[in-house]
């Protein structure tokens, strides 16, 4: 075999092994476990107004993951990794927050930031900033880097007092939930992340392993249109 | 080959390499310019600056790498099967040696002079009340306080030609703190706090980086800073929310 025809087949090689790399990963990516989406309910009378409920729960056991859990049925976790909001609205938004907690790693995110007026409502008290040694969860939404839009909303979720065990889910039993309201104003579309800042993972340095490594767990994504 | 025909062939290695030095100082002295990111402290001059020398630096040997290999390929490139026995091989040649020794000794001591003193300067104190800032990287975000203000921000604001000194740390894993447009790239370490300085001399707005790998967000771990005048630092300052 003379040299040209060599250079050739190792050239055609890479490029061939190149294209089959781009695909496999256009595939996993557009494989990407997202959820149904969650759409934000239009708000009767009030127009660009939205209401958005999502909650957070000790276990997978709610049913978002699959039947009994899905894979890691005790892993903590979002209701929803998929959001899709309204462009230049106001989100009036709720979470029930039914697990444990303990203290923050950084204090910083025991504030209320990017909220309409900085504050939100938890079981019915207004307030901008918690307790940073009795967090469950943090919602905690930004922008993507490089995305040019720019959204930086951070509300700490208190840990769940209540033992009552009076919620049933999908078979699973809660305890109340605390009930967590604020409102926050949507910009340009975009694709924008949102992730916990309490370290509820487990495993890893630092707890932020399993369910905070994982994405669909304690993290996802909000989709401005 | 007659030593005729070896110089009038070398000829035209020296043209390329001549040719070729030329056009790697030529974009040695243009690219870095124009590639890198704005520079907003004299850090960033400085690594600006180094990039340009080093890359002037290595013009020359570069050009002479690739002037051997497109000469070597011209001159003794062989087409089909029959490839000639190897050529007799030169084992001695004290000039070329010597040459060759001096000039790499020359480049790899300057290198390494240029590159210690400005490592050096580049994290230097003017000792002249610099601005404190704790930073403290989380997975995934950067927060900001400024020691004796009560004020924590997940953005950094900054005075123009005022020093700054970051003391760096983490509350979890390993992230990596960097201001791309001021040179600061230091790692944030838990359990430790790395100290760096700057002076910002260029009003404008730049992005905070996180360049270690840390996990499951860190693409998403970045955040906004602004250089600002020193009223409008003293005015943001004053209207931020004051933590107990």
């Amino acid at each position: 075999m003379n040299r040209s025809k060599s250079l050739g087949i190792a050239l055609a090689s890479v490029l061939v092994i190149g294209a089959a790399l781009g695909l496999a990963g256009f595939a996993l990516a557009s494989a990407s476990p997202h959820q149904t989406p969650l759409v934000c309910a239009a708000v009767q009378g009030q127009s660009k107004t939205c209401s958005l409920t999502m909650a957070t729960y000790p276990d997978s056991g709610e049913g978002v993951h699959g039947k009994d859990g899905g894979p890691h049925p005790d892993w903590v976790t979002y209701s929803n990794d998929n959001v899709i909001l309204p462009a230049n609205s106001t989100i009036d938004m709720t979470i029930d927050q039914y697990d444990s907690g303990g203290s923050l790693n950084d204090a910083f995110f025991d504030q209320i930031m990017g909220t309409t007026g900085g504050t939100a409502t938890i079981d019915g008290k207004t307030v901008t900033h918690v307790d940073p040694n009795n967090v469950g969860h943090t919602f905690t939404l930004r922008n993507i880097p490089g995305s040019g839009t720019y959204l930086f909303v951070s509300v700490p979720l208190p840990a769940d007092p209540n033992t009552d065990n009076s919620v049933v889910l999908n078979g699973t039993h809660y305890n109340k939930p605390v009930v967590v309201q604020f409102s926050f104003k949507t910009g340009t579309k975009g694709v924008y992340e949102f992730n916990c800042e309490f370290p509820c993972g487990g495993s890893r340095q630092g707890q932020f392993g399993e369910a905070m490594s994982t994405f669909g767990y304690m993290s996802g994504t909000f989709t401005v249109n | 080959m007659s030593d005729t025909d070896n110089k009038k062939s070398l000829k035209s290695f020296y043209w390329m390499w001549g040719i070729g030095t030329v056009i790697a100082v030529l974009l040695s002295l243009w690219a870095p310019g124009h590639f890198m990111p704005r520079s907003m402290s004299g850090n960033m001059r400085l690594t600006i600056l180094t990039m340009v020398v080093f890359s002037v630096a290595a013009a020359p040997v570069v050009a002479g790498v690739y002037a051997i290999a497109i000469y070597a390929i011209r001159t003794w490139g062989v087409h089909g099967d029959d490839i000639p026995p190897p050529a007799e091989q030169v084992r001695d040649n004290p000039k070329s040696v010597g040459t060759w020794l001096l000039v790499s000794t020359v480049l790899t001591v300057f290198l390494l002079v240029w590159g210690l003193t400005a490592l050096a300067a580049d994290n230097a104190s003017t000792g002249k009340n610099p601005l404190v800032v704790d930073v403290t990287g989380q997975q995934w975000l950067w927060s900001f306080s400024y020691p004796g203000t009560h004020v924590q921000s997940n953005e950094l604001y900054l005075p123009v030609n005022r020093e700054v000194e970051f003391r760096v740390t983490s509350d979890d894993v390993t992230h990596g703190f960097w201001i791309v447009n001021m040179g600061v790239q230091v790692d944030a370490n838990p359990g430790t706090i790395t100290t760096i300085h700057t002076t910002p001399n260029r009003l404008g707005d730049f992005t905070i980086r996180c360049e270690q790998f840390c996990g499951l967000n860190h693409a998403f771990m970045d955040a906004n800073g602004h250089v600002v005048t020193s009223q409008q630092f003293n005015s943001w300052l004053a209207a931020q929310p004051q933590r107990a």
